[in-house]
């Protein structure tokens, strides 16, 4: 995956559903193949982005928490 | 983009008229419908639009040229807020669900106020349609709180107030004090619990019809109680609802032209469901009847042509004809 393939959304600091609202936003901006990475602190985000993801049809590629921080990587799929 | 100047706009919230539907009429009963769409902005969310935002000022919530009103609406309180929140210099961001016609989400566009279009499988655990976008709203509001300032009619006391010092006194003096039945449909419950209030303290006799849509209902604005939760606002005065009718997708939108043709009304689909609820409701003896008619049916050309009600030939050709149109300040 190239750099440029890459998109960063910060969501920390927002309430559910504004991170899964954000989210689906950003991905309706990109590229099939494009890869965004998700940062939230809110706990519901886990569970909310998660299942938006799935049932989406996207890939949700890697999920990581450091502290309160969510990180996810989801991956446009069509 | 729209614009609109003059605050003496605003001075033209209210004081809709009343007028007598023949279709329904015989003997000694009498129907009558509150036409809202005279409102400035279309709709009796005028009502609940400027008093909020006047309710914001006067706390010192609201600051002109500064803050940004949020809000999450099915249609009508996003055009009535944007159009009245541009008057005044404020910003306007409105939540709307995806569903809601396209010629209401231009209008709200073209007045000036940034969309945001919400879908139930957001987050599904909030429930459908406004609820979404309620959420959403509440936490961007929330997030942002020296910013954002979401007025949330569900909950705004003033909303009923509005309707309490306004619409309630109005139809009594228009009916000469002889309503004896009240219908509505429900979507934040300002507009029955104020009412209904109003018109019980005066004569506690007068029947408050609530008019419920069947589930995943086209009729814009309300809210069926069984997947839809009650609003906090309405669950504060629910008792002041003394019968409910229920009303189909297929029995409202089967009026609209009944209507057009009987009473040279152009309806909206929500107002067209207070017709069938007032016309099937069974009614013994003398009766005056009055009706909500949220807005008039120019928004919905695409809605009727989809469920086949006219065609938009049909539909252009009842908009010169119909009587009562009002004049909009957009």
């Amino acid at each position: 995956m190239s750099e440029s393939d890459e998109k960063k959304l910060d969501a920390t600091g927002l309430f559910c559903p504004e991170p899964v609202f954000r989210t689906k936003i950003e991905i309706e901006r990109m590229q099939v193949g494009e890869t965004l990475t998700v940062s939230a602190d809110d706990p519901a985000a886990e569970e909310d982005i998660s299942k938006w993801v799935t049932r989406s049809g996207h890939e949700l590629l890697n999920i990581s928490k450091d502290g309160d921080v969510i990180t996810f990587q989801i991956k446009k799929v069509k | 983009m729209t614009t609109v100047t003059g605050t003496d706009v605003l001075n033209r919230i209210g004081n809709t008229p009343l007028v007598k539907l023949d279709s329904l009429s015989h003997n000694s009963t009498e129907y009558f419908a509150k036409l809202e769409g005279h409102n400035p902005f279309g709709s009796v969310k005028d009502r609940a639009a400027y008093w909020m935002i006047k309710d914001g000022e006067e706390k010192g919530i609201l600051k002109r040229g500064k803050s940004i009103l949020i809000e999450p609406t099915s249609g009508n309180t996003g055009i009535a807020l944007t159009g009245i929140g541009k008057l005044l210099d404020y910003k306007v961001e409105i939540v709307i669900p995806e569903k809601v016609s396209n010629e209401t989400k231009d209008i709200i566009r073209n007045l000036g106020a940034k969309v945001f279009e919400t879908s139930d499988d957001l987050c599904p655990k909030v429930g459908a349609g406004t609820d979404q976008s309620i959420a959403l709203a509440t936490s961007i509001a929330s997030s942002r709180p020296d910013t954002y300032y979401s007025p949330n009619q569900y909950a705004n006391e003033v909303n009923f107030k509005g309707h309490y010092v306004g619409t309630g006194p109005e139809i009594w003096k228009q009916t000469e004090g002889k309503v004896t039945h009240f219908f509505t449909g429900i979507g934040t419950g300002g507009t029955i619990t104020g009412i209904g209030t109003f018109l019980k303290e005066k004569n506690p006799n007068i029947k408050i019809i609530g008019c419920q849509p069947q589930q995943n209902h086209l009729i814009q604005g309300w809210r069926n109680f069984e997947e839809s939760a009650k609003p906090d606002l309405f669950l504060k005065r629910e008792g002041v609802v003394d019968d409910w009718v229920s009303v189909d997708n297929n029995e409202a939108f089967s009026v609209v032209n009944e209507v057009l043709e009987k009473d040279k009304l152009l309806v909206s689909p929500s107002s067209a469901a207070v017709y069938a609820c007032m016309k099937k409701y069974p009614l013994d003896g003398d009766a005056c009847v009055v009706g909500i008619f949220a807005d008039d049916g120019r928004k919905f050309k695409s809605v009727y042509a989809e469920q086949n009600i006219m065609s938009g030939e049909d539909f252009d050709n009842a908009i010169k004809n119909a009587t009562h149109m009002s004049e909009l300040a957009y």
